[in-house]
């Protein structure tokens, strides 16, 4: 009985330490990640979107934040998304993983600030991928997409960071397959090989053919030249400008993440711009 | 007082006058410079113009003797006209040409008799052989033409051709310009240099053969050259045993158009190939003079056989010297269908697998 009790009891602790590893303790879980100040998501979108941004973060062990601001007070978009993050404290982990996307109305500007391992998994062309995406459903008005399709990617892009090969500027997320777009040009592409093919067979069937020349019948080393007269007539120059060279060319990116000091101090990564 | 030469502008063909400020020939319309020796070589050079003079002495053919006719007949093939002689051991049943099968028979009268003669070196079995090799390995031919046919029915036929001899003088006058390009730092510069070139000379030709019988399509003919001419003997009637003989029913004269187009392509490109090392070349005019023209009467070794499948005909034709075998089969649609949308199908389906697996990889 006593055993039996015992082995009970064992189970139970064991049972309680997977439910405890399961879900970690952190510091960020009691926090708010959707801050919806602006007034652009409906009731329903906004619990959705906190639903979805807990559970990613949650499973990801990264903080991932949407913040929607009427104004940024005067500030650059990037301190406030990088002060906004700092003082509200989100972030796993010692080094405070995590990425928040602030949205200002007024000025029309976004901005993506990572930091922690963040600013690893996000890198400076996997961000402008990300918002080549995102910034076509905000033009548009659709911010519950744009944000849905944000949180969607940063699920991704942290699953592929933890290959330890992060999307970076020569390995970008696959493009979803065209299928039908694929499908006609593939089919295109193979009539016109069959219609070449069938072309050469058809062509097996046709032996008759006039001769155009009597290149047989001229009498071996009979051509003589006589006469080989080259008189030059005249001669027209014609002269086209070059075209001016681009000088305002950036130096070609070599990939990775560039990363700034935040007011706190802070290092921070990001990207920003206007929709 | 001096004779006034009044010159053309090679670039725009406008009357051009002598600028005293330059001491150069420009002209007034398109601003060109000249030299004075250019505009004159220009000048002769046109004014050397021929014309073209392709006549040919068409007197061919030896007149038959007496006893040569003797052992001769012609056959008439009432269907198709066409004219037949065999020696009289011969007996034709069927006509070469169109496969009827009725023929009259007539006494082969005084008419021009061969100069020359090809024997006959290929047999009838090596031409019932080189047809089966022509039915092989083609996809798109029908089966049922393949299997219907009656290959034994190959028939050994001399043909009448005309044979022409001539040495041809040519003039040939071409515009080329040559392109020179290079660039400083603000402009690339192109150059177009512009030039008369003009070439002239003689080649011969030897026994341009052009088929003398209507029944042979030209191009049929022309299919199964070349004949080796060495091989060429004087005319015998002892040679037609055994084979017919087709009457020339196209004299040389009407022949002698048809050649005239082969060799003027082929000396025309004989003279163009010698204008090398130009961007681009232009022929202005080009004029062909025939000398010592002559035609021989011959008859050259033709294996046929002609069938008729699906309401058409088809002639085959065998070159009875080489072996070289030709004649336009017919196209078996549903096969053709087939093979276009099944090649389609199939290659679509591989292509659409292979940019998907390299999209996903």
């Amino acid at each position: 009985m006593k055993k039996i009790e015992k082995k009970f009891i064992s189970v139970f602790f064991a049972l309680f330490l997977l439910i405890l590893s399961a879900f970690p303790v952190s510091a960020a879980d009691d926090l708010v990640r959707v801050f919806d100040y602006a007034d652009i998501l409906s009731d329903s979108e906004e619990e959705d979107l906190l639903n979805k941004l807990d559970e990613i973060s949650k499973l990801q062990q990264m903080d991932v934040a949407v913040v929607t601001v009427d104004s940024l007070e005067g500030k650059s978009a990037e301190a406030y998304a990088d002060d906004f993050y700092d003082e509200y404290g989100y972030g796993f982990g010692e080094e405070g993983d995590g990425i928040l996307f602030l949205l200002s109305m007024r000025e029309r500007e976004w901005h993506i600030s990572t930091k922690g391992y963040a600013i690893a998994v996000f890198t400076d062309a996997g961000l402008d991928y990300i918002m080549e995406k995102v910034v076509v459903d905000l033009k548009a008005g659709e911010y519950a997409s744009a944000f849905t399709t944000f949180a969607d990617y940063c699920d991704d892009y942290i699953t592929q960071a933890a290959t330890g090969k992060p999307y970076d500027i020569d390995h970008l997320p696959n493009e979803p397959f065209p299928f039908f777009l694929f499908f006609v040009v593939c089919l295109v592409i193979a009539f016109v090989i069959a219609l070449i093919a069938t072309w050469i067979m058809k062509g097996k069937l046709k032996s008759v053919k006039s001769r155009p020349g009597a290149d047989d019948y001229i009498k071996d080393g009979s051509m003589k030249l006589t006469k080989k007269n080259d008189l030059f007539l005249y001669r027209h120059i014609d002269r086209r400008e070059k075209p001016k060279e681009n000088e305002s060319r950036n130096s070609s990116h070599s990939g990775g993440s560039t990363t700034h000091r935040s007011s706190s101090g802070a290092t921070h990564g990001g990207r920003g711009g206007k929709f | 007082m001096a004779e006034i030469q009044e010159y053309k502008c090679p670039c725009c063909g406008g009357a051009i006058a002598f600028d005293s400020t330059i001491q150069k020939m420009k002209c007034p319309f398109c601003d060109t410079e000249f030299e004075m020796e250019t505009l004159a070589g220009y000048d002769s050079e046109l004014k050397k113009e021929q014309a073209d003079d392709m006549t040919w002495n068409t007197s061919a053919g030896r007149t038959w003797q007496d006893d040569e006719i003797d052992g001769l007949s012609v056959y008439i093939c009432r269907s198709c006209g066409g004219e037949i002689v065999c020696d009289e051991n011969t007996a034709a049943t069927s006509c070469p040409f169109c496969g009827n099968p009725v023929v009259m028979m007539e006494k082969l009268s005084g008419d021009v008799k061969p100069d020359y003669v090809i024997p006959f070196q290929q047999d009838k079995k090596a031409a019932v052989a080189a047809l089966k090799e022509h039915y092989a390995k083609k996809r798109l031919l029908p089966k049922i033409f393949k299997d219907e046919n009656h290959i034994e029915e190959v028939k050994g036929v001399y043909v009448p051709f005309w044979l022409f001899d001539a040495q041809a003088d040519a003039n040939m006058r071409y515009r080329t310009t040559r392109v020179r390009t290079w660039s400083d730092s603000r402009y690339y510069y192109t150059e177009t240099s512009h030039f008369l070139v003009s070439r002239g000379g003689n080649l011969a030709f030897e026994k341009v053969p052009a088929d003398g019988s209507t029944k042979m399509p030209d191009d049929l003919m022309e299919s199964i050259e070349p004949f080796d001419f060495s091989k060429m003997v004087d005319f015998q009637p002892g040679y037609l045993a055994g084979y017919m003989a087709d009457k020339y029913d196209v004299n040389a004269q009407q022949s002698t158009q048809r050649v005239n187009e082969r060799i003027r392509k082929s000396t025309e490109a004989a003279f163009d190939a010698t204008v090398r090392g130009y961007a681009t070349v232009r022929k202005e005019t080009g004029s062909i003079q025939l000398h010592e023209s002559r035609v021989k009467y011959a008859l050259l070794p033709v294996w046929l056989l002609h069938t008729r499948w699906n309401n058409q005909d088809y002639l085959f034709a065998m070159n009875g010297q080489t072996g070289k075998m030709v004649g336009d089969l017919p196209l078996d649609k549903t096969a053709y269908k087939k093979w276009l949308f099944g090649l389609t199908g199939a290659i679509g389906a591989m292509l659409f697998l292979a940019s998907y697996l390299i999209w996903m990889l």
